[in-house]
């Protein structure tokens, strides 16, 4: 289970604004369970994963995992998932060495790391397209490796950030489906971070929205 | 809004600041000391009325005068020819456009004696083109300037395709809808946008224009030299210490005030916003194929020609000309030219590095990246003779000289690199379980690495053509191939002339097979194909 505890976060731009993120928030997610955060630009949602992911250190406030405070537990160390926007996929490493990462980082052999990611490959429908260039797939494509590189670790818990705001909306719609089955038949609990409502809806079981450093239920 | 850096800055090693110091030890015993030595030896001339003597001195007047106006007409002439066509390379679609702009290049790894005998194999006396049409251009200035022009329209195309190629699409369709004609969209959204890269490669133009030596040694002639050509002349044949310590401290503050210019200009350029660009266009209709014949034969005209003089001169010279490959005195050049070089790649790519990696936390240690560029050959050549009289004639500092001309290129190449890397990149290589030294051997260097590469080769293109340190610090037994050429010029009759052809046609397939060599492109340069659109992460 995922906690976080009177967490709080102000951010202060160059521009000199200062800006609010999180202020005195809690939230639980159950093991298992998907909660999608909405908010509009600039309210603090991607923040709010990076803190969780450790990539970014709260003002004050707890988060633990498991009962676990995870203050002072490096990135690395954690076992979350972050999936960007943006997909941040590696463009010197092939499909396969892009999903094979994170499990030569847990200290497998590289044949056994990348046969089990043209596995995990296969079944993402992306089989054909292990030794291809990442800058050569297709948006939605590029989307699924980068899901398929965040799962085959078998994270504690996974982070999704936009995860489908690069792609038009006919595919939006429909990955967003295929997503929600694959995180639920790996049954991660999830934190995902949106402005589109629908997509929260499809693959969230609650929703809170993001204002003012403040969460409020929406479901 | 979120720190989008923090992650970024801690994929560098630990201690970066530490091995900074290298680089920064390196800068202050190769440049800073000797300008300090030059500066006290131009004051003592400027206390013996020296300074006085030579402010009267018509002759120098218009030495430093014709030096201004030249670098300046250099920047007019590029900036005029350069334009069109980096707006047809940024703006058509047609076959080889790719190669034409991997081509530009071209002149970077060429050594700039090889360029001057270039110009004069095309325009000199006996020149091909000037033969054909009866010109004779010795002691005009429009050797020097078409020389000048050869180096830098390529500086200034590159910057204008790449900044033609921000420009974003839908604020020109924006104006278009609003009722501007093309030619009215051009000025109004696209010229100020960019403006500021345009104008920080005139900054650069200017600077290598101003500060150049071997071409205006080669083809100034007497009247139309620059000042660069007086300080040598000064020191190396007149032994005049302190009017050229004069002159160097005036060149290195007015080089110094262009750097901080570009300097400024470069800071405003800092923006990673990148705007969906205008797509590239096939040509349409005879206008548009016109446009891209002209540009093609400009470049041709401009940046081709005198290299293929220069082969093809060497070809006509014939077999006799040929002989003086096998001569042990051009054998011994040589080895001495592959030597230094390698010597001095070695210690550049190592002083790079270490200064690329120790300026991601330093603002100012990134400025001093450009110190070697500011300061000329000349400058620092006449500095170290100054201040280590009994190293004049040694190897580790002719090699330590190479290296500091030839480093900032492979810093700024791995710097720019760097840079470029998405910060989302390290951070999600570290929630997949990758240290922050993981990251940089799995991440971070492979792809920064064929940016290191192509630093290096333009590091060891730098250091084959090195030529203005090499006149200075060099012993007679060192002599490199661009000292060799520079003999043969130097001598008279057509034989001498056919055989510093021979041996420039030699040099610049050297730089080349150099360049080749070590240069890697990344696949994507390879295959032609540019980078996706990168979204802004970190706003949420």
């Amino acid at each position: 289970m995922l906690e976080l505890l009177g967490v709080h976060k102000t951010f202060d731009d160059a521009a000199g604004g200062h800006w609010v993120l999180a202020d005195a928030l809690n939230l639980r997610v159950a093991r298992g369970e998907t909660v999608a955060v909405l908010g509009p630009s600039g309210s603090g949602k991607s923040t709010l994963l990076k803190m969780v992911a450790g990539l970014e250190p709260p003002d004050s406030g707890d988060i633990r995992f498991d009962g676990v405070d995870l203050a002072g537990v490096a990135p690395e160390r954690r076992r979350f998932a972050l999936m960007f926007q943006d997909f941040a996929l590696f463009p010197h490493l092939d499909v396969r060495d892009n999903v094979a990462f994170g499990l030569v980082e847990q200290g497998q052999r590289r044949a056994q790391a990348r046969a089990q990611a043209e596995q995990l490959l296969a079944v993402f429908g992306l089989g054909g397209h292990a030794r291809h260039a990442v800058w050569k797939l297709s948006g939605g494509e590029q989307q699924r490796v980068a899901l398929a590189r965040a799962l085959i670790t078998a994270p504690r818990l996974l982070l999704l950030d936009e995860p489908f705001s690069a792609l038009d909306a006919e595919l939006r719609a429909s990955l967003r489906g295929e997503f929600a089955q694959r995180i639920a038949a790996a049954r991660i609990t999830t934190v995902l971070v949106t402005h589109d409502e629908a997509e929260a809806r499809v693959m969230a079981q609650r929703g809170f929205r993001l204002l003012g450093g403040k969460l409020q239920p929406l479901w | 809004m979120a720190a989008v850096g923090g992650v970024a800055s801690r994929t560098v090693l630990p201690g970066a600041l530490a091995i900074g110091l290298l680089p920064l030890g390196f800068l202050v015993l190769m440049v800073l000391a000797p300008l300090a030595r030059l500066a006290s030896e131009a004051l003592a001339g400027a206390q013996s009325g020296v300074l006085w003597a030579m402010a009267g001195d018509a002759y120098l007047r218009w030495r430093v005068g014709w030096s201004l106006l030249q670098a300046a007409l250099t920047c007019v002439a590029a900036l005029l020819v350069g334009l069109p066509v980096a707006w047809v390379l940024a703006r058509l679609e047609f076959p080889g456009r790719a190669v034409v702009l991997r081509l530009l290049m071209l002149p970077f790894v060429v050594p700039t004696l090889v360029a001057a005998l270039g110009v004069l194999a095309l325009w000199g006396p006996r020149g091909l083109l000037a033969q054909g049409w009866g010109l004779d251009l010795q002691d005009t200035p429009w050797l020097l300037l078409y020389g000048n022009l050869f180096f830098n329209l390529c500086i200034l195309v590159r910057a204008a395709v790449e900044a033609l190629e921000r420009v974003s699409a839908a604020r020109v369709a924006a104006a278009r809808t609003l009722g501007a004609t093309p030619w009215r969209a051009f000025w109004r959204v696209e010229w100020p946008a960019i403006l500021p890269w345009l104008a920080s490669a005139l900054c650069l133009v200017f600077l290598y224009a101003f500060s150049g030596f071997g071409l205006a040694l080669i083809l100034g002639g007497q009247r139309f030299a620059t000042i660069e050509v007086e300080i040598y002349t000064l020191v190396a044949h007149e032994l005049k210490l302190a009017p050229a310590g004069v002159l160097a401290l005036a060149m290195l503050l007015l080089t110094g005030s262009v750097a901080l210019l570009y300097a400024w200009v470069e800071r405003r350029l800092a923006t990673p916003a990148r705007a969906d660009g205008i797509a590239r266009q096939a040509p349409r209709g005879p206008g548009q194929w016109a446009a891209v014949a002209a540009a093609m034969f400009l470049l041709l005209m401009v940046c081709a020609t005198p290299l293929l003089a220069i082969v093809g001169r060497a070809v006509l010279a014939g077999g006799g000309a040929w002989a003086v490959l096998w001569e042990p005195e051009t054998l011994l050049a040589l080895w001495n030219t592959v030597r230094f070089t390698a010597a001095a790649l070695v210690l550049a790519t190592l002083l790079g590095v270490t200064h690329a990696l120790a300026a991601r936390r330093s603002t100012w240690l990134r400025a001093a990246a450009f110190l070697p560029f500011v300061v000329s050959p000349v400058t620092v050549a006449f500095g170290l003779l100054l201040l280590y009289p009994a190293w004049s004639a040694s190897l580790p500092l002719l090699v330590a000289a190479y290296a500091l001309l030839a480093y900032p290129f492979v810093a700024n190449a791995l710097g720019a690199a760097l840079d470029s890397l998405p910060p989302s990149l390290a951070q999600v290589a570290q929630t997949l379980g990758a240290s922050p030294s993981r990251i940089f051997w799995r991440v971070t260097l492979p792809m920064v690495l064929p940016a290191l590469r192509r630093g290096m080769a333009f590091a060891a293109a730098t250091a084959l053509g090195e030529f203005a340190v090499t006149l200075f610090l060099s012993r007679p037994e060192w002599a490199t191939l661009t000292t060799l050429i520079y003999q043969r010029l130097g001598r008279p009759g057509a034989s001498n002339r056919d055989e510093a052809l021979v041996l420039a046609a030699a040099l610049m397939l050297l730089a080349l097979l150099a360049f080749l060599l070590i240069d890697k492109p990344a696949a994507r340069e390879r295959d032609g194909l540019a980078q996706p659109a990168r979204r802004r992460v970190g706003h949420a």
